[in-house]
């Protein structure tokens, strides 16, 4: 008989086991029972779980990875390479970086606190304002899907944001999650919780789990940038809970990994609320690229509007799967999807499924969803005007993501994406480099 | 350990509401249920050659392997042990009028058909049960060479071109309904038009459910040789039974070169029947296949006409409009593949729910790799009537090429208050504004009909709009 030996460290019950060695009961209590979920819920597989179809993750083997490295020494450099980003997108923004061990720099936050605002990591936060992180995690119950059973099971560190009533948040706050070395396994965690409030205001760079939490009348801008190396599995859900009168701008920019599969959940469960939602996608190589969303309107006078715009090129394939659904009590419901392909070269893939699922009729609900290739005329105008064909594709992909850059809520942070996305279109990106990430 | 088994009996008296009926005249009927042996007897009493035996054994076990699809409708309540898979009305087929039983014409009459058939009918095919009773084709199709029977018929007569294309558009392992189809199917129509020719009247065909608890299974091949054009027409009623019926056909539709295919449906079973259908074209170098698919009745319909587009500058084109009243769900759509280069489709979908009901669009467009110069368009409309109903749209988009040009748009919507206001404010009142409204929103479809489809759809949707106001 084969003895398998586990590698230190790896996902497995004693990395929980330590995990909640180290959390308040209530939290090692919800870890091991979230462990207990993923242990027994099956992997998505693509004859079964409708939404995984056309996403194949049979390669996975998540015991392979390492959530708990033990000291390491690139700690410094990945605090370093995070903080250098969050000068290029807003150099008055607070800063919270996390790896694998858990949250190494935590920084500008002074004018924050002094206004009220709690910016802190999770696991201090689970600490000292148990109600408040009990009532967000809520909103991402342990046995969910197998992939947030695992993260309920072993997230570390994290970032902390709580805004109180009627504060508006003086500067914004990047969170950045990194890590390095072979079969990393890293499951970052940001919860933004904004109390009742007529205009608070934060501004978000963060990953993997998100739970943002908009009180009454509550405003949060999130903005989420996802560089993983292409050889990384990443599985992300962010999801918004939206309260009466209270609106989020999402914006989210993907470049990274090798196959990523993210959910973005707007549930607006408040009459009047509004979510604005939208992304930027650019892939290559084999990158396979998953988003499916969510917008749930659950409550009267509610509106959402989601733009996806993605462009492929060499083999990558991109897979969009939308879904608005509108509860009989949301009458006067506003609800838009837009997913626009651009299709690069020869063997590149997209696949769109926008669905609606409408039970009250005072509505208006639409969708949209094109395809299309550069046209081989715009192409030769542009190397007639003496650009080269690089560039030329440079700026077709910039003139195509440009509407959906406008709609960041942070023109720093837009900006930045913008560089990023020419880097990649010209082909080389940082993203490429092995175990190097940031989101 | 203590243990119980508990069993609990209900004993229904059953509340038989009759649309109109007839005393049931059927001569031979399989047992209810499914198994080898009720496959083996419908093979045996047809007569049929060896090959079809196999095929639909063969057909019986894929049906039995696969699970009940896990999306779309709910199909709880079908039970495939309390249906009879089999039931032939009378010994022979009757050739002209005079010779169907009178139970069977007083249905017919109601249904209008020799009324239709002295105006236009080129051939008829009416199916009552599962098998054909009444067939007539007119002797100018004979001259033209073109075949126009039904499925069992064209078994036995034309095997050499029945065999060529039986199977080869759904294939027996498809789907579940599709392989019990291919398991127990008999009659519907089976049309062969040689090159070169041109149908210029529209084949038809009605089809009937009349025996409780009895499953339709009707099979229908049209092989379209390069350059011809066909119309078929199909159009469904059912009275009502207490007890669900099921109803899977499996139509295969084979467009050569060049050739034109047509198909219209409009699909009024009554709101007891479980309308399962798989319905798919090929479509060669320069075919143009249509599918005009409208659906009204039935408790549940899940059908996606399909059209695949295996040469160049092929055409499909899917015209579909669905009402869904109380206790009804109309799961319908469309599929485009694209395989060669330079074909072109286009999806036209309307949609209303009214009284509870649900209707979803659920559609595939498909674009091979290799596929270049690729243009397809989706356009879904739906409009809610009322607070308790549900609208749901279900596009599917797989785009695997570059070279494309693919459009999907989707609107669901209420009958603005504007638009009443100013037909109420012309001296219509408000339910004439709304049956106006609901005529207009699906005339893309009805100006595609033949007049006389045209004309009773309309009237099917003013009886269906029926104390929808007020």
């Amino acid at each position: 008989m084969a003895t398998q030996l586990q590698t230190p460290g790896a996902i497995g019950p004693e990395a929980v086991t330590t995990r909640a060695a180290n959390a308040p009961a209530w939290l090692a209590e919800r870890r091991r029972a979230a462990w207990e979920a993923y242990t027994a819920l099956p992997m998505p597989d693509r004859t079964r779980d409708e939404d995984w179809r056309r996403t194949d993750i049979r390669g996975l083997e998540p015991d392979e990875y390492v959530v708990d490295p033990g000291p390491t020494g690139h700690g410094a450099g990945l605090v370093e390479a995070m903080r250098e980003m969050r000068d290029r997108i807003a150099p008055d923004a607070a800063f919270v970086a996390s790896t694998r061990n858990g949250v190494r720099a935590l920084e500008g936050a002074e004018a924050l606190r002094a206004q009220g605002v709690t910016v802190c990591s999770l696991e201090d936060a689970a600490v000292h304002d148990e109600a408040a992180v009990r009532r967000a995690l809520a909103h991402v119950p342990v046995d969910g899907s197998k992939f947030t059973a695992l993260w309920n099971a072993l997230w570390r560190g994290g970032c902390f944001v709580h805004v109180p009533t009627g504060v508006e948040a003086a500067v914004p706050i990047v969170a950045a999650h990194s890590a390095a070395g072979d079969h990393a396994a890293i499951l970052p965690a940001t919860v933004v919780v904004l109390e009742a409030s007529p205009a608070a205001q934060g501004t978000m760079l963060s990953d993997a789990v998100s739970i943002l939490h908009l009180g009454e009348g509550s405003r949060l801008d999130h903005c989420l940038l996802q560089r993983w190396s292409a050889s990384t599995w990443h599985l992300a859900t962010h999801r918004g809970v939206l309260e009466r009168d209270s609106r989020l701008r999402f914006f989210a920019a993907t470049f990274g990994s090798r196959l990523q599969k993210v959910y973005w959940d707007a549930l607006l469960e408040g009459q009047g609320a509004d979510a604005t939602l939208t992304g930027v996608c650019f892939g290559g190589g084999d990158q396979h690229l998953d988003h499916q969303s969510l917008q749930a309107h659950r409550a009267p006078a509610t509106r959402s509007d989601l733009l996806l715009k993605v462009a492929v090129r060499d083999r990558a394939q991109s897979v969009y799967g939308g879904l608005i659904t509108v509860d009989r009590a949301a009458q006067r419901t506003d609800g838009y999807v837009q997913n626009r392909n651009l299709m690069l070269s020869r063997g590149a893939r997209a696949s769109g499924i926008p669905m609606l699922e409408i039970k009250a009729n005072d509505v208006r609900c639409s969708h949209g969803v094109t395809a299309g290739h550069i046209d081989t005329e715009q192409r030769f105008y542009l190397q007639s005007r003496g650009v080269d064909p690089e560039a030329a594709d440079r700026l077709i992909v910039r003139g195509f993501m440009q509407d959906a850059l406008d709609r960041s809520p942070h023109a720093g942070f837009a900006e930045f994406v913008g560089g990023v996305l020419d880097e990649v279109v010209a082909g080389h990106s940082a993203a490429g480099v092995e175990a190097e990430g940031l989101s | 350990m203590t243990m119980a088994v508990t069993v609990e009996a209900h004993e229904l008296t059953k509340d038989y509401k009759f649309g109109f009926h007839d005393i049931d005249v059927s001569v031979f009927r399989t047992e209810k249920g499914l198994s080898p042996e009720v496959v083996a007897a419908i093979s045996a009493h047809k007569n049929e050659p060896e090959w079809m035996l196999k095929f639909r054994l063969k057909a019986l076990s894929h049906f039995r392997k696969r699970a009940m699809p896990s999306w779309g409708a709910d199909l709880s309540g079908i039970d495939f042990d309390n249906i009879y898979y089999y039931v032939k009305p009378t010994e022979e087929q009757s050739r002209s009028w005079d010779d169907v039983p009178d139970s069977i014409r007083q249905t017919f009459d109601r249904l209008g058909i020799p009324e239709a058939e002295r105006k236009f009918l080129a051939g008829v095919s009416a199916q009552y049960d599962s098998e054909v009773v009444y067939h007539s084709i007119r002797e100018d199709l004979d001259k033209l060479g073109v075949l126009f029977g039904d499925c069992d018929t064209g078994l036995r007569d034309h095997p050499e071109i029945f065999r060529k294309y039986f199977g080869t558009v759904i294939p027996a392992n498809d789907n579940k309904f599709a392989a019990l189809n291919s398991a127990v199917w008999s009659g519907g129509s089976f049309v062969y038009v040689p090159k070169g020719v041109r149908v210029d009247i529209p084949l038809q065909a009605y089809f009937r459910i009349n025996s409780d608890n009895m499953g339709q299974f009707e099979r229908t091949l049209i092989i379209a040789e390069e350059g011809s054009y066909v119309h078929y027409i199909e159009g469904c009623t059912a009275p009502t039974y207490s007890s669900d019926s099921l109803h899977s056909a499996v139509v295969e539709i084979i467009a050569h070169k060049d050739a034109h295919v047509r198909y219209t449906t409009i699909q009024n079973w009554s709101n007891n029947v479980y309308n399962l259908v798989t319905k798919r074209a090929v479509a060669y170098e320069g075919a143009r296949v249509e599918w005009i698919d409208g659906n009204l009745g039935s408790k549940v319909t899940m059908k996606y006409p399909a059209i695949y587009l295996m040469g160049e500058h092929a055409h499909g084109e899917v015209l579909s409009a669905a009402f869904a009243g109380e206790g009804q769900h109309q799961d319908a759509g469309s599929k485009c593949i694209h395989v060669a280069s330079n074909t072109t489709s286009n999806v036209v979908s309307r949609s209303i729910s009214k009284g509870g009901g649900r209707t979803s669009y659920r559609g595939h467009i498909k674009v091979h790799e290799k596929a270049t110069g690729v243009r397809s368009s989706v356009r879904c409309d739906a409009l809610l009537l009322d607070e308790e109903s549900q609208s749901d749209t279900y596009p599917y988009m797989d785009i695997d090429s570059p070279d494309v040009s693919i459009g999907h748009e989707a609107t669901v919507s209420k009958i603005g208050d504007e638009q009443i206001f100013y037909l109420m404010s012309r001296g219509l009142s408000e339910s004439d504004a709304t049956a106006l409204i609901v005529n207009g929103f699906f005339e893309p479809f009805v100006k595609e009909l033949p007049m006389e489809y045209a004309v009773e759809l309309n009237r099917l949707l003013a009886v269906q709009m029926e104390g929808s106001v007020g």
